[in-house]
């Protein structure tokens, strides 16, 4: 039973209702015949079943999936990696509601196009039965039947006022071209992928020194750094002076605890770690590590010793005289001294 | 009502009498909806321009090509040299590549609000407009999302902002603005991309059924094998009203976070609950703007008098009104409530304004963001003169790049510790890279132009089928009617 395909142009909505009912009275169901058009037609005005599509479905998973995205971005991350900040606890709603938001949003639109892709099996590498004269304006009415009827689908189109008849035997052939383009764009796309995986992973690696900390730092309007001479003793801030503190201390209680385990949070925590152990998720990027401040070889140091280092900085840590005021370095160092194994 | 078989869609209805058929001939000049001629007619319209380059374009081309070059080795300059070649010093740690940042997002905001918002309100006068306005949101948050960048420094660092296991085992934290930012963006950009590209398919398949050889290729592929079934549309059709509910919070939520990286600090000038939506209405102010500024460019330019009609570009002027006056609404909430609580650094910043070294700025602001197109827009005469919109949008994109300017370095200038005030000194480099932005934007508009229908015919098509008019009494009146 071989089956042909018909193309049907026609003026006006009305002709190609007419021309649908004398092809379902011929026995055609509506499944074996598509309208095509350059706008969107109602199914109302052709008299034809309602399409039916699942991209809001598509886009509700999308949607899910967006939740879950947003879930991971939010709370996932800060159970991987629980940084303290700006006083809020590791997992704050609100900003979480935020991302999950952007998230689901994200996922619904998303899944929406695909679904519309998918829906639509575009890109279509078949070639279906059409004519330009569709997108000038014309409404085309493709009937597949069976070749008996052939005729008989013909007279009915003239009958209702068709302006021509395309007639297309060898349908369903595939466009190598069109399969050809998306083929090599996926290529394309997931070369480029690992070929970016290979430099983010280091995998490959490019002798260029990107780290702040590896490259020399000159200020605004400062020259180049001179290189001091070997027997100098380079001085900046305070120094030890026969034990004697650079500040008064500030006696310990437990008010002075309390405040240095807060001002710890704020200021230490990111490098030494939730409870001071030197563990801490940005750890293993400095080398030495940040010290272990419960250690024997911190806690043997005097406070004075410490309250320098906290004002100077010492290795790779950062001198804190900016965010920690004397005081304040008293009381972390009489909270850091509470850590004592 | 007897319709007959062989006569197209678009040809109109015989009038029955000499006054009928003046009054018809009135609808059609006024009313692109009301005048439809053939299609292959308007595509010949879309397309003519397309392809015949005048000396004119390829001049202006070169010119915007030659800065956006000038803008790239700018930034490699000041990638190799560092960010101490601008102008950025203390307390003016963000300045003008902030405010392109701001801008540009903003002038972001108009395309989806006219393409997405008037969709869903069923406004008639967007239809030949949408896309002009859709592009004008790619291209500039696509111009915008450098900036950060471009601001970095370090800007080839800039990954480390995605969230992706990674070998330094640092996740990127999100209690921070600036990747609520991140999220926000990337969410907008790419949805509105698609949201464009979908709107596009018919377009682009009536691109490929009128051209011949490489063209034809090239818009074989684009269009995906779009025929115009009743599944494609109708699976076009959920597709765009998904995105249609779904972008217009994004929209709003964007231009919210953007304010939020600057209410969340305890800043004289930013700390401000009302900066959300006072960002978002500002945003839709400079992109309306900025949408007048293209549509009457490509009017001129390209010869588009068919589809952009006085109509729609005083549709435009009222809505460029309607932001104007929301716009001064917030703006005052904006100003009244530190003006009032008279704290020390506020009272400073405000001094400067008003009689201080930022008074030019602020006075030119509220002039071209209120006193003129309060003055000047309640007219239908001046909405529908090109010469004055143009003008007027202008001088709107003006003042709220302005504004940005007075938000960002002139309110950093003053903070609680008089020690720490100073002026933003404007250089060489920052210039030309804002220069290259404002010439990236122009510069990828007419090439898309060249490329693709910036008319979304289709739209203008179905308009025209479903728009008649109908006799009321005397006179004969358009019939609204859009299918649902």
């Amino acid at each position: 039973m071989a089956e042909v395909q018909l193309l049907g142009l026609f003026y006006q909505p009305e002709s190609v209702a007419g021309a649908l009912d004398r092809l379902r009275a011929l026995g055609i169901t509506d499944d074996k015949m598509t309208v095509l058009s350059m706008a969107p037609y109602r199914p109302e005005m052709l008299g034809r079943p309602k399409p039916k599509g699942r991209v809001g479905r598509i886009a509700l998973f999308g949607a899910l999936f967006g939740v879950a995205l947003g879930l991971f971005l939010s709370v996932g991350i800060w159970l991987l990696y629980p940084l303290h900040q700006g006083g809020q606890p590791v997992v704050p709603i609100p900003p979480t509601l935020i991302v999950l938001f952007e998230c689901t949003m994200l996922g619904t639109m998303w899944s929406s196009f695909f679904g519309m892709l998918g829906e639509n099996r575009f890109p279509k590498f078949r070639k279906t039965i059409y004519d330009p004269r569709i997108t000038e304006g014309f409404i085309g009415l493709a009937v597949e039947a069976d070749r008996s009827l052939s005729d008989n689908i013909e007279s009915i189109f003239w009958d209702h006022g068709a302006h021509d008849i395309v007639h297309d035997q060898a349908a369903e052939k595939t466009d190598p071209k069109q399969r050809a383009f998306w083929l090599s764009v996926g290529g394309v796309l997931i070369a480029l992928t690992v070929i970016l995986g290979l430099f983010v992973y280091d995998i490959i690696r490019i002798p260029f020194p990107t780290n702040m900390a590896n490259q020399e730092s000159i200020a605004y309007l400062q020259g180049p750094r001179l290189a001091a001479p070997p027997d100098a003793v380079p001085v900046q801030g305070p120094v030890l002076i026969d034990g004697q503190p650079a500040t008064d201390p500030v006696p310990s209680s437990p008010d002075s605890i309390q405040r240095g385990k807060v001002l710890f949070g704020y200021s230490c925590q990111v490098c030494h770690g939730p409870n001071a152990d030197g563990k801490s998720p940005i750890a293993g990027f400095f080398n030495p590590p940040p010290a272990d401040l419960t250690s024997p070889q911190v806690q043997q140091l005097t406070d004075q010793e410490i309250y320098l280092v906290i004002t100077n900085g010492f290795g790779l840590m950062p001198s804190e005289a900016e965010v920690l005021g004397r005081e304040e370095r008293w009381d972390v160092i009489n909270y850091i001294r509470t850590l004592k194994k | 009502m007897a319709v007959s078989k062989d006569v197209p869609l678009w040809q109109q209805p015989v009038p029955e009498s000499a006054e009928e058929a003046a009054q018809m001939e009135h609808h059609r000049r006024v009313r692109l909806t009301l005048d439809p001629v053939a299609p292959v007619q308007a595509q010949q319209m879309i397309m003519e321009p397309m392809r015949r380059q005048t000396l004119r374009f390829y001049v202006i081309f070169v010119i915007l090509f030659g800065l956006v070059i000038t803008e790239l080795i700018t930034w490699v300059y000041q990638m190799w040299w560092g960010l101490g070649v601008t102008g950025l010093t203390r307390p003016t740690m963000w300045a003008v590549y902030i405010v392109n940042f701001v801008y540009f997002i903003g002038i972001g905001h108009a395309g989806t609000f006219i393409s997405a918002a008037l969709r869903a309100l069923k406004v008639e006068y967007r239809r030949p407009i949408s896309r002009a306005a859709e592009i004008v949101t790619v291209f500039a948050l696509a111009t915008a999302g450098t900036f950060p960048i471009i601001h970095l420094g370090r800007s080839w660092k800039f990954y480390w902002l995605l969230p992706y296991p990674n070998e330094r085992q640092i996740w990127p934290s999100y209690h921070s603005p600036l990747l609520w930012d991140l999220t926000a963006i990337l969410t907008y950009l790419s949805c509105s991309i698609l949201f464009a590209y979908i709107a596009m398919l018919p377009d682009l398949a009536m691109l490929r059924d009128r051209s011949t050889g490489r063209w034809r290729l090239f818009y074989r592929i684009l269009a995906l094998g779009w025929r115009g079934s009743e599944q494609e549309w109708h699976n076009q059709e959920t597709a765009l009203n998904v995105f249609t509910y779904a972008i217009i919070p994004v929209m709003f939520s964007v231009h919210t976070i953007v304010s939020w990286d600057f209410a969340m600090a305890l800043q004289p000038g930013w700390h401000s609950t009302v900066f959300g939506p006072y960002f978002v209405i500002g945003a839709l102010f400079s992109g309306a703007g900025a949408v007048i500024l293209a549509l009457i460019l490509l009017k001129k330019t390209l010869h588009l008098d068919y589809f952009l009609r006085d109509e729609h570009f005083n549709g435009m002027g009222i809505f460029l009104l309607l932001l104007s006056m929301a716009w001064a609404y917030f703006y005052f909430n904006d100003y009244l409530a530190p003006w009032y609580g008279k704290a020390p650094a506020d009272v400073v910043l405000y001094n400067q304004l008003s009689h201080g070294y930022a008074a030019p700025f602020w006075y030119t602001m509220l002039f071209a963001n209120i006193v003129l197109p309060w003055a000047t827009l309640w007219s239908r005469k001046i909405r529908t003169n090109l010469g004055a919109m143009f003008f007027i949008a202008l001088m709107v994109n003006v003042g709220m790049y302005i504004e940005r300017v007075i938000i960002i370095p002139i309110s950093l200038g003053v903070n609680e510790l008089p020690y720490d005030w100073g002026r933003y000194p404007l250089r060489l480099p920052e210039t030309l890279i804002t220069i290259g932005a404002f010439s990236l934007v122009g510069f990828l508009y007419i090439l898309f132009t060249r490329f693709f229908p910036i008319i979304p015919y289709w739209e203008v098509f179905e308009g025209q089928i479903v728009h008649k008019v109908q006799r009321i009494g005397k006179a004969l009146i358009p019939a609204r009617s859009e299918p649902d």
